[in-house]
């Protein structure tokens, strides 16, 4: 910040455009945010799905390691963060598929839809986790 | 893939100069169609994954040494990766500038590349070993 008896210099007049720090959180923007970020974090999961593959077609000593981590708390706290990461993404995915179709871009349609891939993806998440621990 | 670029332009907006000069258009079309491949093998890949939740080492051997059960993770495996590629691609697009932007496209590409030839190479070799 400048000293507070300097003139305004025209530069500070001219309107700002919105800042970051300015800007409200609403459920798109927080969806659109979220999209991208479980796409990185799939992005990285895919190397968890390599090393299992990978250790599956090598020897039960590799296969061992690899399933006692995803069986162990933090692996399965990861596996539960990457299942539920696939199916927010998916869900986002579908949503763009209406957009694209041209389809709830409408204020109240495009709300619902935000808040549909955010309870959708974590009632898939449940569900199949559900279905995990009862084949188990 | 310059095929798939005309494809998403108008003859004026070609002669106007409008939109990709290059392959943006078909990154596009190919993103929207790998995520429609996607979700049905998304689907039929949480169902091969539960399906070894029972299973030991033998069993998870056996189940994806059978054609379905490979050919699905298989599947999954190329257009998930081939989609996360030109999804990071972007990402890498929007936020990276200058001579890293180039490393990291690479990065992507090779990491992209690596890890799908070992996903199918291990599959094929859970199958056939």
């Amino acid at each position: 910040m400048a000293s507070t008896n300097a003139p305004p210099s025209p530069a500070s007049l001219r309107p700002l455009s919105p800042h970051l720090s300015v800007y409200r959180f609403t459920v798109t923007m927080t969806m659109s945010i979220l999209h991208r970020v479980t796409g990185c974090g799939l992005y990285l999961g895919a190397l968890l799905l390599a090393w299992f593959l990978i250790a599956t077609s090598m020897d039960a000593a590799a296969f061992g390691v690899v399933s006692s981590f995803l069986t162990s708390i933090v692996g399965r706290f990861i596996l539960f963060g990457f299942s539920w990461a696939l199916f927010h993404h998916g869900l986002g995915g579908v949503r763009h598929m209406i957009w694209d179709a041209g389809f709830g871009l409408e204020t109240p349609e495009r709300e619902w839809l935000a808040w549909a891939t955010l309870i959708g993806g974590f009632a898939l998440t449940i569900l199949v986790w559900s279905i995990g621990y009862a084949v188990r | 893939m310059a095929a798939d670029d005309n494809l998403l332009r108008s003859p004026s907006a070609k002669v106007r100069y409008l939109g990709s000069a290059r392959w943006g258009a078909s990154e596009n079309w190919y993103m929207r169609l790998t995520s429609a491949a996607l979700i049905p093998l998304t689907v039929a890949f949480v169902w091969v994954m539960l399906s070894l939740l029972s299973k030991d080492y033998n069993g998870v051997r056996a189940e994806l040494g059978r054609p379905l059960p490979a050919i699905i993770v298989m599947l999954f495996v190329l257009v998930g990766i081939y989609h996360m590629q030109i999804g990071m691609r972007s990402v890498i697009l929007d936020y990276v500038h200058g001579h890293a932007k180039e490393w990291l496209l690479v990065a992507n590409l090779f990491f992209s590349g690596a890890l799908a030839l070992a996903c199918v190479y291990a599959v094929l070799r859970i199958g056939f070993v």
